[in-house]
């Protein structure tokens, strides 16, 4: 397991029921992907199954999570420039986010996950992964996803429409971002 | 779908366009020239009904001086490029930090952040455009000086620059913020740089005291227009009372609001309740918190049965009231009868504070904060109400008259309700007017609902000006209808300043529908 210490705890201490994601951090880590080169941390936010199926795919494919909790945009604003942030949030989380990057970072992808479709918007070229569920779950796919966009060059504003199929009837919109400051 | 054309400034050749950028670069050096799809995406983000590819800059300059701003509106001069100023780029309910048109270059002056002077005598600021209200109250504190701030709903990310440029309001008693804004350093649009009022006197000590300086005044020709960039203002800020007393009074029934603001107004006036008192209807007092589908999840306007659940579930009235007393404790005892003579004389009225009001429902804690100035972004959570990232704020002005507020209410409602939207709404009272503030929240991933959306809001602005309501701020989208119900001769007016100032029509173009 590659969580340290002080991430638990910091887990712990900002989210009341943390275990799950630290459980699901320690899956990620041990989910057959170890090889998988580093390409540094990502700080991770959101405080459901969502979030940590995202950090699964980010692994997966080589970055290093670390579990923030629920957005603050204003504390993820203080960080230092170039720190790269991904997660879910919601609406109110969404337009305080987007806001407070102009002028102060980049908007790489944003995704909008509504039932019966997702919609995803790359600054970082075409997507490519239907976020189909195969290896796992949707989020993990969009995981690997971002974790790909993360490295790619700039490019213009890519949108693509993205069927769900049945099986993932859900009528929750869920709301993912990834950036850097 | 992939959008790989390159946005140029409308009539403006690639050729040009690479000269002024290269020349951008030599001014600001080039990390402050921003140019690529990903940096740009945040200043295209809109809220309000329009097309996202209308509202698509072609570059973003971030200067940090006057002479950095001088030296960019003599390029754009050269090159006939339009740039669209933004302070700190909150404006969210009116345009967000996104240019007027596609094409524009953003002014984005959020790193021209420094606090240049606050007197604690004069209770006097002296600020450039990019401090933040949390900036400024961080100083405060930390100097330990006792003064407050008097910031709008999106307090600590907004700016007073920026907010009082387009005649914001906020909630203590310096609520209407051009009324205690003091001096301003303009660049106009040839380059040349102005200091009005009593700035323009060498080492002036009463800059910031004395607004009217000598001859014409001129001040307010910067607010809400495109005829200058203010890179300095000043504003005054409010002395730290004794005391304070913050109170919430609900009304249960719809009509309420008539008696509310024929009791409110002559205590306004006459400052018995001096801050800009508000009164906030069910849906926005819950919406800040609550989610729609919790309690409908209909296409059509929420029912009034959904209304009364939510009035019940959160312990908050049809209208909630909330307003402060400032001053000694005496002061504010003999003021609280007078309060409590005035609203309790009907029997309608339930009114609180302290221990009874701070466990009730809907948003007493949040809005005790931002009626002594501290920062706040609770009413972000508006914004979760429907869903969809959709918001437009509709904002006519009212008399402070119960009949004329009650006529807006109605007619705002029946518009609303013909387009399948929410009343989510509320009243900011100022001394004798009110700004009616609807926030009209709807789905923008949905196209149908946007452009329900869109014609909603024509409607709601040419239907309150046919009963003589006009607006006092407005979207990007709907600038030049709004101007056009203001009158062609005002319209002539503007243009003719315009074209006075800025011939090539390089700042702003669009702003409250003047050009050049």
């Amino acid at each position: 397991m590659n969580l340290t210490r002080r991430q638990l705890m910091k887990n712990s201490l900002l989210l009341g029921a943390a275990m799950p994601l630290s459980l699901g951090a320690a899956w990620a880590a041990d989910s057959g992907f170890a090889d998988a080169p580093v390409h540094g941390p990502i700080r991770l936010y959101g405080a459901d199954r969502s979030t940590t199926e995202l950090g699964l795919g980010l692994r997966q494919q080589g970055w290093a999570p670390s579990y923030e909790g629920r957005l603050d945009p204003l504390a993820l604003n203080a960080q230092p420039a170039g720190t790269l942030a991904a997660g879910f949030t919601d609406e109110a989380g969404l337009v305080l986010l987007t806001s407070l990057l102009a002028g102060r970072g980049r908007v790489l992808a944003l995704g909008r996950h509504e039932a019966g479709h997702h919609q995803l918007l790359s600054h970082r070229g075409p997507l490519a992964a239907p976020l189909a569920a195969e290896a796992g779950s949707w989020q993990a796919a969009l995981g690997r996803e971002y974790a790909r966009l993360a490295l790619a060059a700039g490019s213009a504003r890519q949108t693509r429409d993205v069927r769900r199929p049945a099986s993932e009837a859900t009528d929750a919109t869920e709301l993912s971002f990834l950036v850097r400051l | 779908m992939s959008t790989t054309q390159r946005i140029l400034p409308k009539g403006v050749s690639e050729a040009d366009f690479d000269a002024a950028l290269a020349r951008f670069r030599e001014i600001l050096g080039a990390d402050s020239v921003l140019t690529e799809s990903d940096q740009l995406a945040a200043y295209s983000k809109i809220m309000m009904a329009g097309d996202d590819a209308d509202y698509i800059p072609s570059a973003a300059l971030l200067p940090t001086t006057t002479e950095h701003v001088q030296e960019i509106v003599r390029t754009c001069n050269q090159y006939k490029v339009p740039i669209w100023t933004i302070s700190t780029g909150k404006n969210l309910g009116y345009g967000s930090a996104a240019p007027g048109e596609t094409g524009q270059v953003m002014l984005d002056m959020h790193r021209m952040n420094q606090i240049l002077d606050v007197d604690p005598e004069v209770c006097t600021a002296l600020l450039e455009p990019g401090v933040t209200y949390q900036q400024l109250y961080d100083y405060i504190k930390e100097n330990d000086l006792k003064l407050w701030l008097d910031p709008p709903a999106p307090s600590a990310i907004a700016g007073p620059v920026g907010n009082t440029l387009d005649r914001g309001v906020g909630y203590t008693p310096y609520g209407e913020h051009f009324m205690f804004q003091c001096g301003m350093e303009v660049v106009l649009a040839n380059g040349e740089v102005i200091r009005t009022g009593m700035g323009g006197i060498e080492n002036s000590s009463s800059w910031q005291v004395f607004k009217w300086g000598y001859g014409p005044y001129i001040d307010g020709l910067f607010t809400q227009s495109n005829f200058g960039i203010v890179t300095k203002m000043g504003l005054w800020l409010m002395p730290e009372p004794p005391a304070y007393r913050p109170f919430i009074i609900q009304y249960q029934d719809p009509e309420d609001i008539e008696e509310i603001v024929d009791v409110l107004r002559p205590l306004r006036i006459a400052q018995i309740i001096p801050n800009a008192v508000v009164i906030v209807h069910t849906l926005w007092d819950a919406g800040t918190h609550v989610v729609r589908k919790d309690y409908y999840d209909g296409k059509e306007s929420i029912p009034r049965e959904a209304i009364e659940r939510i009035k019940a579930d959160e312990g908050i009235g049809e209208w909630n009231v909330y307003a402060a007393l400032y001053g000694t404790p005496e002061q504010i005892e003999v003021n609280w009868n007078i309060i409590e003579q005035a609203f309790g004389a009907s029997g309608k009225a339930k009114i609180m504070y302290g221990e009874e009001a701070e466990q009730r429902g809907g948003g007493f804690e949040y809005r005790s904060a931002l009626m002594k100035g501290d920062m706040n972004l609770q009413e972000f959570g508006l914004y979760n109400w429907r869903g969809g990232g959709g918001s437009m704020w509709f904002a006519p002005v009212s008399q402070a008259k119960g009949s004329e507020t009650k006529d807006q209410t109605e007619l705002a409602q029946q518009i609303l309700g013909k387009y399948g939207f929410d009343y989510v709404a509320e009243y900011i009272v100022g001394w004798r007017d009110m700004h009616h503030v609807i926030d009209l929240l709807y789905n923008r991933q949905d196209p149908e609902e946007t452009k329900r959306a869109h014609d909603c809001f024509a409607e709601l602005i040419d239907e309150f000006a046919k009963r003589g309501y006009g607006l006092y701020r407005t979207n990007t989208e709907f600038m030049e209808q709004v101007a056009g119900t203001f009158g062609e001769p005002l319209r002539e007016v503007h243009k003719t300043l315009k074209n006075a100032l800025d011939p090539n029509g390089i700042l702003s173009p669009g702003k409250s529908g003047i050009r050049s």
